[in-house]
């Protein structure tokens, strides 16, 4: 396997001792700024209805009640591990799904020349322009006419198809070296090989990259279930919008259910970020 | 006992008053009736609580009325709710039966997308007079007539109050009675500016704030019952709103912003924590205030206009509705009639939420009894309704309400000017829909 | 048209002239053309996939634009009187204003603080991987929790940032309501937001400088200010552009902050001062349901954000320096 070796950062300098103090003050306090809204979240999840807005802000729970909240949670969304579950399946099958159509796509814009290619790019670009909001409708009516609505169909098919993750794929494919793909080509490979037997293998990073994006983005995904599958499949984000009801906000049980929808991607973060630093690396962005 | 029997009596005194037709009737007030044929239904609600509730409501009309029928419940989140049935609407099929609620519902009936279940209710023998006007007003075509939408639940607002600080401040507790001129001293005496307390907030959003106040001036609030124009800028509504704002200004009452929204919600979080010694807000609050609150409170009905002597309340019912071409409109009518009627709301009235739209006094009461044995007077609200007053509100432009609110308590506006401006856009909104 | 026989078109086909132009359409030689169907094949099962889930939506939004529409009753076809009106509209500039403004706050501090955080984190630092997570971490948040989380921060008084500047006597600033003031959560939330994604992308912009400038720049006497001014920004520059153009799109489309922040109160402010187009054209539709004239602001929208679009693709010549296009540097 041909690995290309990442870029060492810069040791041109090294910084003094009361430098590197420096800049450990200056981007903690940002990270505090950064993580805050996390800890208010977590410290939310874990007060008692009393606790909510007293004042003054209670900064810790002085009455710890995570086991309560999250009884209560389970109390009022029984099926609230079913959506977590759901969200689940539809994460995992957009990422199967975009990984496919786009790491094809992208291939074939990267290397290929075809009539209209430019013009083919360019449009698909052009629907990450369009605001969501303005196809809500539309979409239903689409999901309705092939009888697809409150399925995993919905959740899944229409999300594995992506400008955004093609783009990026393409970045990357464009950057690593012809000569390795012609060598091949020259045994005889046809383009599926090539793509499967060296171009993605050199691509680590930037799948991770592709795969980060992909997954925050379905396990966030509100809107699109919400129109095509608020009943059944239900994800995650209805059962935590359905916690707060016309006459009642109940925050610490939503910042219960909100707390639990979004450790595993934080998980995920920290499992893969080395990686999609690298991958975003590799995807180069350059012209 | 003695209590339950007042209770009971100053019920039938007031449904007496209230729905003369129903004073010598012994039979239910609202019968069910056997279905013809079964099939299958989807009901669309926004709250999970009542997805429980009237689930087994559905239930029994399965078992006793209609074998073999098939209903979906699908609960919606109540933010996205309203969005979701345009959303299907634009499909040309709303569900079966859906909950809806008075400012949403002229539009569907303007539009003639909801079924009139008036013919129906005639042809089973029952008068859609006897939910009164409150309740079902809003639910009529522009011309009085038709039904649009069967009362699942009544509400009305009286005021909160923190028993224990007006302990503290040395007051009496405030009985039905009481006047303007006596809340704004209760509010004065319970504010305590340095540890941040607030006597009251009564001003809030469009059902549970100042709408009461405009209404015990005798002006039907924010617009004429028969949706002609704007009523914002007449004596009483100025009066009212100078009346608030006076308190406002005065520092007895925290400014929206403070509060967090317009919301009770955000209201009700402060009262919780002992910031705020006096809200007002819907009988919908009770399970939460004897579930959350951790000191002695009550509820007492709004203090009498010093001019017009009335103490009044806005009423507002959220009833079910049917799309204009559901398939099976008989089915469909036959479960509305089970829901609202006697049986079919036993459920509702037991579940300790908000009182069941049936006005049978026997359901009335089941719901005051399903918060057990309390010393919290829960009548009020029941009293509220004698003198009530349906709210005239357009969801399209519900944003003036809390806009109103804004300008007068946040930003400092005066009452004229932002009465002024509101109504601009409600006269507006007025005149479009009529073109 | 003649029943029974061979449409006409399909008869073109046999025409060799015909067949031979139709295939150098696809290319000139048979290695070409090989490649010509190979790349369309490779790309169609995404494309028909857009076209067929987003495209079709999007063609449909954009004719709806066309009539006044309700959803209740059937839509009337109206031509272009929806573009009229939104010209003429003073909330649709009102949310355009309050678009521009965010723009240019959010830009340019988004664009700084990612940057300056990646040059820091681009250095040997301890803990660089708690960093970046840290600053990461917002970008894989719910929207919707965020959101909520901040219009707790700035609720006044009982919000964190009032006990924060409390001693400042600005613990009771009606930040979410004031309409001079409202902007500002929202742009502090989407750069709050969107800050982790753009710092990666600058550090993998800053990783990919071959370091060997640095230390032929070092050897030619430059300081640090001159390092970061004539090597670290130019050979920047063309991710400098890639998150300008993002960000612009991004910024053009922000909704979730606005409605969710506002939404306890005034939704899009008092008087629309909070107000976006996406925010705006939502609004038109669903609660002044006006669906015909907020798919004519959607489509007014997008070509506000392809004409920003273009016109930085044309103008990135003037400034963003591609490696490729200049002289071979690499040792």
């Amino acid at each position: 396997m041909i690995r290309r070796e990442a870029q060492a950062e810069p040791s041109y300098k090294a910084l003094s001792w009361f430098q590197v103090g420096g800049l450990i003050v200056v981007l903690g306090a940002g990270a505090l700024i950064m993580v805050l809204p996390f800890l208010w979240m977590f410290s939310s999840a874990c007060k008692p209805p009393a606790e909510i807005n007293k004042l003054p802000v209670t900064w810790l729970p002085q009455e710890v009640a995570c086991q309560t909240n999250l009884d209560d949670l389970y109390d009022q969304s029984p099926r609230f591990s079913e959506y977590m579950v759901n969200t689940a399946i539809m994460t995992v099958g957009r990422l199967v799904g975009q990984f496919i159509t786009c790491s094809l796509a992208a291939y074939g814009f990267a290397r290929f020349k075809f009539p209209g290619r430019n013009l083919l790019f360019a449009a698909s670009l052009g629907l990450l322009m369009v605001p969501f909001q303005a196809i809500m409708i539309p979409e239903y009516l689409l999901m309705r006419a092939i009888s697809w609505t409150n399925t995993f169909f919905a959740l899944i098919v229409p999300g594995s198809f992506s400008a955004f993750a093609m783009f990026l794929l393409r970045q990357s494919f464009m950057q690593i070296p012809r000569e390795i793909e012609e060598a091949a080509e020259i045994d005889g490979a046809n383009p599926l090989k090539i793509l499967w037997y060296v171009v993605l293998p050199l691509s680590g990073p930037a799948l991770a990259a592709f795969a980060v994006i992909t997954v925050q983005a379905a396990w966030n995904d509100f809107l699109w279930p919400l129109v095509t599958a608020s009943q059944n499949p239900r994800v995650v984000t209805i059962g935590i919008a359905l916690l707060q009801g016309e006459r009642k906000t109940p925050w610490n049980i939503i910042m219960m259910g909100s707390l639990l929808a979004t450790l595993p991607m934080i998980i995920l973060f920290i499992l893969l970020q080395r990686y999609f630093i690298e991958g975003i690396s590799m995807s180069g962005l350059k012209g | 006992m003695l209590r339950r029997s007042v209770t009971l009596l100053v019920l039938l005194a007031l449904v007496t008053l209230a729905v003369p037709v129903m004073a010598q009737e012994t039979e239910p007030t609202i019968p069910a009736a056997p279905c013809v044929a079964p099939g299958e239904l989807t009901l669309w609600l926004w709250d999970e609580n009542w997805a429980e509730v009237i689930g087994d409501s559905v239930e029994l009309w399965k078992t006793e009325y209609c074998p073999d029928a098939e209903v979906t419940i699908e609960v919606n989140p109540w933010g996205q709710y309203w969005d979701l049935l345009k959303t299907a609407a634009a499909s040309g099929d709303l569900p079966d039966i859906f909950t809806m609620s008075q400012p949403n519902a002229f539009f569907y009936i303007d539009n003639n997308a909801l079924m009139d279940l008036e013919p129906y209710f005639e042809a089973a023998g029952i008068d859609s007079n006897l939910w009164g006007s409150g309740s079902v007003g809003p639910y009529r075509g522009a011309d009085g007539t038709g039904l649009y939408s069967a009362p699942v639940e009544w509400v009305t607002v009286a005021v909160y109050y923190n028993k224990d600080m007006m302990d503290a401040a040395g007051l009496e507790y405030p009985t039905a009675d009481w006047t303007w001129d006596d809340f704004a001293e209760y509010a004065a005496a319970l504010t305590d500016e340095e540890a941040g307390v607030y006597g009251a907030e009564v001003y809030m959003e469009y059902q549970s704030g100042f709408p009461n106040w405009i209404a015990m001036t005798g002006v039907s609030p924010l617009i004429e019952a028969d949706r002609s124009r704007c009523t914002l800028q007449d004596a009483g509504s100025i009066e009212a709103l100078q009346f608030l704002k006076g308190l406002a200004d005065a520092g007895y009452m925290p400014p929206p912003s403070i509060v967090g929204s317009t919301s009770p919600d955000d209201a009700f979080n402060l009262f919780k924590s002992g910031q705020l010694a006096m809200m007002s807000v819907g009988a919908w609050k009770l399970p939460q205030a004897f579930e959350e609150l951790e000191f002695n409170w009550d509820v007492v009905t709004f203090p009498k206009n010093p001019t017009t002597g009335r103490s009044r309340s806005t009423l507002h019912a959220v009833g079910y509705s049917a799309g204009a071409n559901a398939e099976n409109p008989d089915l469909v009518a036959n479960l509305i009639q089970f829901l609202v009627s006697d049986e079919g709301q036993r459920f509702f009235a037991e579940a300790g939420g908000v009182a069941p739209g049936n006005p049978n006094p026997e359901l009335q009461q089941m719901w005051i009894d399903s918060f057990g044995d309390t010393n919290v007077n829960i009548q009020a609200f029941i009293d509220a309704i004698q003198d009530s007053q349906g709210i005239t509100d357009f969801d399209e432009i519900d944003s003036v309400n809390n806009e109103l609110v804004l300008n007068i308590f946040d930003l400092g506006m005066s009452v004229e000017e932002a009465t002024a401006k509101a109504c601009e856009v409600i006269d507006a909104y007025i005149a479009s829909m009529s073109e | 048209m003649a029943s029974g026989g061979t449409p006409v078109p399909l008869l073109y086909l046999t025409n060799p002239y015909v067949m031979s132009t139709l295939l150098n359409f696809f290319g000139h030689t048979p290695l070409s053309r090989r490649k010509a169907f190979w790349g369309l094949a490779l790309v169609a099962p995404n494309l028909l996939g857009l076209f067929f889930f987003f495209g079709v939506p999007v063609i449909i939004a954009f004719a709806t634009s066309l009539n006044e529409w309700n959803v209740l009753a059937p839509p009337v076809f109206t031509g272009l009187d929806n573009f009229g009106r939104m010209l003429g509209d003073n909330l649709f500039w009102r949310a355009l204003g309050n678009t521009v403004k965010l723009a240019l706050g959010v830009i340019p501090a988004e664009v700084i603080l990612a940057l300056g955080v990646a040059l820091i984190l681009n250095q040997q630092l301890p803990a660089r991987g708690i960093f970046r997570t840290a600053y990461f971490l917002p970008v894989v948040t719910s929207s919707v929790a965020a959101s909520v989380v901040w219009t707790w921060i700035f609720q006044p008084r009982y919000g964190l940032l009032g006990s924060l500047l409390q001693p400042f006597g600005l613990r009771d600033t009606a930040w979410l309501t004031r309409p001079e003031l409202v902007l500002i959560p929202v742009g502090v939330v989407t750069v709050w937001q969107r800050l982790g994604f753009d710092m990666v992308l600058f550090l993998a912009g800053l990783q990919a400088i071959p370091r060997e400038l640095y230390e032929a720049a070092t050897i030619d006497g430059a300081g640090r200010w001159q390092r970061l001014r004539y090597v670290t920004l130019p050979l920047l520059s063309p991710t400098t552009f890639l998150v300008l153009t993002l960000l612009v799109i991004s910024v053009f489309q922000i909704f979730d902050q606005v409605y969710i922040m506002t939404a306890r109160t005034v939704r899009g402010g008092v008087d629309g001062s909070a107000l976006t187009l996406p925010v705006f054209l939502y609004e038109e539709a669903f609660t002044r349901n006006r669906f015909g004239y907020a798919s004519a602001v959607a489509l007014g929208l997008f070509l506000i954000i392809l004409f920003l679009t273009a016109l930085q693709l044309w103008g990135q010549r003037l400034w963003v320096y591609y490696e490729s296009e200049a002289p071979e540097v690499k040792a």
